[in-house]
């Protein structure tokens, strides 16, 4: 597998390109605002706040662009709101792509899982994975809670659930 | 602003195009271009290159193996990067080259070869063009974004997946008249509906191409427009605007903020309105964008984007004809190119040299480019004398 991508793909050294950071499926290895990691495995949504102005920032920022300055506070918010759209991708990018099977005459069955937007406060929303519901089933405006997860592979991510 | 003119266009074959590299898309363009133009190249005193993306040319500085290939050097040439809008970008740059007096002609190229890396790659570095650390790793790609203001729109006003599906038909019915088109095609609306589905609610026919290809035009100050041209066809307005980098920080999923802004200035600058423009194209990279766009640029009101085209009213003959040309649905979508493209529809159009697809007597044009989901915006609006 990785032998493919490293023959195409000549920008992995760095951050931000390969999911290898710490402990979460979120695309953070180098960032100010790790603490967010920590929190969510502790079942706790966390945005930042402005110190000066007061703008709430999820997914949280480390500085404000309202003020131009960077003392900011952590803050938990509700994990639970109103879904405002949502999606289920069938053709997935490189790091979600299903393999061709080793295994002669064998097939793989690929059923991906929705995700969507769930707005907990005006200007905030939550994007997560929806598991749960038939994506026919899914409608605008349905009322659900955000909450964490662990993969099979040890690392974090976040699900939304009709409540 | 000084006056500036499309002078001169060239556009390559889009398509796969296996048979050319990025160099060679471009060098076709060009020398289109200045055959149209009906200068050399040595009259040519700068030089923009709009190409999006080094992971597609999997090469840093892709614009010099441009310039070098055409054999520009010394002359001055920039690279312009704006994802999908990175077209309209370059044009734009040319443009302030020439308002500026930096020089008073000025060719603008764009190129992308999409086709080299496999498509799940592809897919990959498109979904980026949100945001890499929040979005991405829900497994994000670009029919994604556009499939969740899809979602948003159908809950909002009621647009329907058979009236995205009437996009797609008109957008490859016009694709199917043009030569330079990947699909010349045309299609019924039960196989829009019922092709597979790329991002739910979004098909196969409901998303543009990956496509290799290159475009250019030639513009020039009034001077050297009226020298060099009979047919010079004026830029009268340019509007660039930008909007958040994550679609979950907007305040609407189901209008492109950056679209409205960009068009408030370029119609503003025009001294013209909406309901002035005789022929449009416009950022279709998937059908509900089209839609959108329809609303963001005021040729409908908001919410009846889905109405307008089921009332056939952008088909030529219709209140506004958009993507004549085929659109990006099925003319294709190389997407440093495709700004420049539009350009060079509309300049056709407005000179009437559009055959089948002319739209009688247009005489002023707006091309409307969406850098990724709106991240950037550029509308320009042209005119002939």
């Amino acid at each position: 597998m990785s032998g493919e991508r490293d023959r195409w793909w000549p920008f992995t050294s760095s951050g931000g390109s390969r999911m290898e950071f710490k402990n979460f499926s979120l695309n953070i290895s180098q960032t100010k605002v790790n603490r967010f990691v920590d929190e969510l495995a502790a079942g706790r949504f966390m945005a930042t706040v402005c110190k000066k102005c007061g703008k709430q920032y999820y997914p949280p920022l480390a500085d404000c662009s309202n003020c131009m300055q960077s003392d900011m506070e952590w803050k938990q918010i509700s994990n639970e709101g109103t879904l405002v759209t949502f999606t289920k991708i069938h053709v997935p990018p490189d790091h979600f792509a299903v393999r061709q099977p080793l295994m002669p005459f064998s097939s793989i069955q690929f059923e991906p899982c929705p995700f969507g937007l769930l707005q907990v406060e005006a200007g905030l929303k939550i994007m997560g994975w929806i598991p749960k519901v038939d994506v026919k089933k899914i409608k605008v405006g349905m009322r659900m809670k955000a909450s964490a997860q662990i993969l099979a592979d040890g690392k974090i991510t976040i699900v939304l659930e009709p409540i | 602003m000084k006056k500036v003119a499309v002078v001169g266009i060239g556009h390559g074959k889009f398509g796969v195009r296996s048979d050319a590299s990025l160099r060679e898309l471009a060098f076709e363009a060009v020398k289109a271009c200045l055959d149209d133009a009906g200068i050399p190249l040595k009259e040519v005193e700068s030089m923009v290159t709009g190409v999006a993306g080094d992971e597609f040319a999997l090469a840093l500085q892709p614009s010099a193996q441009v310039h070098d290939y055409i054999g520009f050097h010394p002359k001055p040439n920039f690279r312009v990067e704006g994802a999908c809008a990175t077209g309209s970008m370059a044009l734009r740059t040319g443009i302030m080259n020439v308002a500026s007096g930096f020089a008073d002609v000025v060719l603008v190229v764009g190129v992308e070869k999409m086709t080299e890396v496999p498509t799940s790659i592809a897919t990959e570095i498109m979904g980026k063009a949100g945001d890499s650390i929040w979005e991405y790793p829900f497994g994000t790609t670009f029919p994604g974004y556009y499939a969740m203001i899809a979602n948003a729109h159908m809950a909002k006003y009621g647009t329907t997946e058979e009236q995205l599906a009437m996009v797609s038909v008109k957008n490859h019915y016009y694709g199917s008249l043009n030569p330079y088109a990947q699909m010349q095609k045309a299609i019924d609306l039960q196989k829009a509906l019922t092709s597979f589905t790329i991002a739910y609610p979004l098909k196969l026919y409901d998303c543009s191409l990956i496509t290799d290809g290159a475009a250019a035009v030639i513009i020039a100050s009034e001077e050297r427009a009226k020298a060099i041209s009979k047919k010079p066809v004026w830029i009268v307005g340019s509007g660039l605007a930008t909007d958040t980098l994550r679609l979950a920080d907007r305040e609407s999923l189901t209008s492109i903020l950056a679209s409205r802004e960009a068009a408030k200035t370029a119609y503003k600058m025009a001294g013209v309105g909406p309901a002035d423009i005789d022929v449009a194209t416009v950022h279709d990279c998937f059908t509900i964008a089209e839609i959108v766009a329809y609303e963001d640029l005021g040729f409908c009101e908001k919410g009846e984007g889905g109405k307008l085209i089921e009332a056939k009213e952008t088909y030529v003959g219709g209140r506004i004809p958009v993507n004549v040309d085929g659109g990006l649905k099925s003319k294709g979508h190389p997407i440093g190119a495709t700004g420049v493209s539009m350009a060079i529809e509309i300049t056709k159009q407005l000179r009437g040299e559009a055959d089948q697809r002319q739209v009688k007597n247009a005489e002023i044009g707006l091309a409307h480019n969406v850098g990724g989901t709106g991240q950037v915006v550029a509308v320009h609006i042209f005119r002939r004398e």
